[in-house]
């Protein structure tokens, strides 16, 4: 009988894992979790006390959107540079008009025109022929209050407002109306639309989006702002039935309706109007999927393509026209950013991602990316890792182009391009004034005009005038050259 | 014209006793003076600055209780009572209740009651709680903070050289006189 060590040493390695692997199943087999562990079901005593289910108890309120108007004074309207709407007169938060801003301010910031008080919340200006357009909540009421002012002295020409009380959730108003030279529209924060005469604030009609087309109103309220395009109001109720349509802004007929087959729901970004492969479209992003809408004339509301490959639970950024073929998407809370591709096939079009981009590279959380110059920019949320609070230029290949540093960082507040310059808002009101330059971040101002919080509404500029504002505070900054401080006129 | 009125003068002894009790009292004095302000300094327990805090996770995994004596607490003043809570829900949950697929808390420590229409309200269910800052640090990123963590003196042994905070990247562990062995984040946003 041969005695072979190896077959011994073997046997006993074997032996020992073994028994190892006997005490491991028997420690495991004895633990019990840190913590007691059960079922975690949905609540639903909770969600149907919220109606959040379906089935809910149907709200009876009815909201009189007339409400009631005001006229404080009364002029003809005068001039200056439009900045009509939501993200200005091209929707690209690029001023078009020609006066030049100051390369540096006065020590003492910039000259404050005017200021108003506003009710808590985000909602931002429109101007247009020299007037001020604002949809604000007006705590005092418990309703939305469309307001207008002059442009150069603050005074406030009338309001109208309507009750309809709203809770406040990380503020109450949120939207820019649209202007055009016959009408304005605005939708409040709970999905009132109204439709009044621009210089008079005679009303026109209203709509109870939620009532009338089941829409349901995003978390913390809607960011929704309107479009007019050649007398028609866009709007995206993303109901049961209607995903987006057209109003005639003159008789509050309801010209045209785009179904929504996927039972989509309204996010807070806006519709923008894209010309893309030659057709003119209105693309939206909806909690649910992102879709083009004919706007030419003879095809007008038809789907032209839609996607789910771009979704998330909130989206607040509205899409960006890269050229005539493509669309920039992008959102916070994790959602990153998505370069979409469009192409002709047959008959249709159809929609593809050609590249994303994590959350850690390039994503904005409120507001939409600038386009410029062939370069993307946008501040990064607080979860990009090291580029959090950073204004970032971003190539449209994906690539960073450059950022504003470790040194430099922001909040979620809004940014335009004047004059080339980038003006940016801090959270608490702190005002940047960059050079629009793709070769770097370069400062060339800074100072605090607003000394509140959550100054996040989108900014508008009209001839070297920028009307910004925080949760609470309104004001007009002038930023020509050669402008001084002569005292400020609150109001 | 006053009269002078001389001063009784002291003896050598009566001065050395006077100034030997004066003496005897002052050191007795500063010696419970002493000890008061040593036992002061040594009643103090471990504490986390929510202020400075990253939300990394190890107090889970480090403490020397199990589960960890580190907890997350909800300032309800900060809170914004959201329906859609990051701190509650996992990014893009399929649905917003409260079952476990679209909850972030790995035990489920957070309960979500509903208040009235928009607000929810969420608190901390301690005994359940590891520790481990998922909440912590989506609070902190997308909604108002009001999520921190704070070591509970009910469950935390006090270790002479704490476990957690020599793993803490960010030194937010200190020791804290036991007579206010918490740091509030609502009283330190005040006084920012």
């Amino acid at each position: 009988m041969s005695n072979n060590p190896t077959i011994i040493s073997r046997v006993i390695a074997g032996g020992v894992v073994f028994l190892a692997c006997c005490f491991g199943l028997f420690r495991w087999w004895q633990s019990r979790p840190q913590v007691d562990l059960g079922l975690r079901l949905t609540d639903m005593v909770a969600e149907t006390r919220a109606g959040t289910l379906g089935g809910g108890p149907v709200s009876t309120e009815v909201v009189d959107i007339e409400g009631t108007f005001v006229e404080f004074e009364s002029a003809p309207m005068g001039e200056s540079s439009p900045w009509p709407q939501f993200r200005g007169l091209n929707h690209d938060s690029i001023s078009v008009g020609d006066v030049p801003l100051a390369e540096a301010w006065p020590e003492g910031g910039p000259p404050v025109l005017w200021g108003h008080d506003l009710g808590e919340g985000h909602a931002g200006a429109a101007i247009f022929k020299g007037r001020v357009f604002v949809m604000d909540y007006d705590e005092e009421l418990g309703g939305d209050a469309l307001r207008c002012f002059d442009l150069f002295d603050g005074r406030e020409y009338w309001r109208r407002s309507y009750v309809a009380p709203t809770k406040r959730n990380h503020g109450v108003s949120r939207t820019v109306p649209a202007v055009s030279e016959k009408y304005t529209v605005a939708i409040g924060p709970r999905c009132f639309v109204m439709c009044v005469d621009t210089e008079t604030g005679a009303y026109r009609w209203g709509i109870d989006m939620v009532k009338e087309y089941g829409t349901e109103v995003p978390l913390w309220y809607t960011g929704q702002c309107p479009v007019i395009k050649d007398g028609v109001a866009i709007l995206a109720p993303v109901g049961a039935e209607t995903l987006m349509m057209g109003v005639d802004c003159e008789t509050g007929e309801v010209l045209w309706r785009t179904p929504n087959p996927g039972g989509w729901l309204m996010a807070h970004s806006s519709i923008t109007p894209m010309k893309l492969l030659g057709i003119n479209q209105y693309v939206y992003a909806a909690v649910g999927g992102i879709l083009g809408v004919s706007a030419e004339p003879e095809s007008v509301g038809e789907l032209l393509w839609s996607s789910t490959v771009w979704t998330n639970s909130v989206t607040s950024p509205s899409p960006v026209a890269i050229e005539d073929d493509r669309i920039f998407v992008t959102a916070g809370y994790g959602g990153g950013s998505m370069m979409l591709g469009l192409k002709q096939e047959g008959d249709g079009i159809v929609i593809s991602p050609l590249f994303e981009l994590s959350k850690k590279v390039f994503g904005c959380e409120q507001q939409t990316p600038l386009y410029f110059k062939d370069h993307l920019y946008a501040i990064l949320p607080k979860d990009a890792s090291a580029l959090r609070g950073q204004f970032v230029c971003l190539k449209t290949d994906g690539t960073i182009n450059w950022t504003s540093g470790k040194d430099q960082r922001f909040g979620l507040g809004p940014f335009l391009v004047a004059d080339d310059k980038i003006l940016l808002l801090d959270d608490d009101g702190e005002l940047t004034m960059m050079r629009a330059s793709t070769e770097g971040y370069e400062q060339l101002a800074r100072h605090a005009p607003l000394a509140g919080h959550d100054a996040w509404a989108p900014m508008a500029i009209s001839d070297g005038l920028l009307v910004l504002r925080d949760s609470h505070h309104m004001i007009c900054l002038d930023l020509r050259v050669g402008a001084s401080n002569s005292g400020t006129k609150e109001q | 014209m006053t009269d002078k009125v001389e001063k009784p003068k002291l003896t050598r002894m009566e001065f050395l006793s006077l100034t030997m009790g004066r003496l005897a009292v002052s050191a007795l004095g500063a010696v419970g003076m002493l000890g008061w302000l040593r036992r002061r300094k040594k009643n103090t327990v471990w504490q986390i600055d929510p202020m400075t805090c990253v939300s990394c996770g190890q107090c889970a995994t480090h403490c020397v209780v199990s589960p960890s004596a580190v907890k997350c607490v909800q300032s309800y003043p900060i809170c914004g009572y959201c329906r859609l809570c990051f701190g509650y829900f996992t990014p893009n949950a399929p649905e917003l209740t409260s079952a476990a697929e679209n909850q972030l808390c790995p035990t489920g420590a957070i309960e979500r009651l509903f208040v009235e229409d928009p607000y929810w309200e969420y608190n901390i269910i301690e005994d359940a709680c590891v520790g481990c800052a998922k909440c912590v640090e989506a609070c902190e990123v997308f909604g108002n903070a009001s999520f921190y963590l704070q070591v509970r003196h009910d469950v935390c042994v006090n270790c002479n050289d704490c476990s957690i905070a020599r793993h803490c990247p960010s030194d937010s562990f200190s020791q804290v006189p036991a007579d206010e062995p918490y740091i509030l984040k609502h009283d330190q946003e005040l006084l920012a």
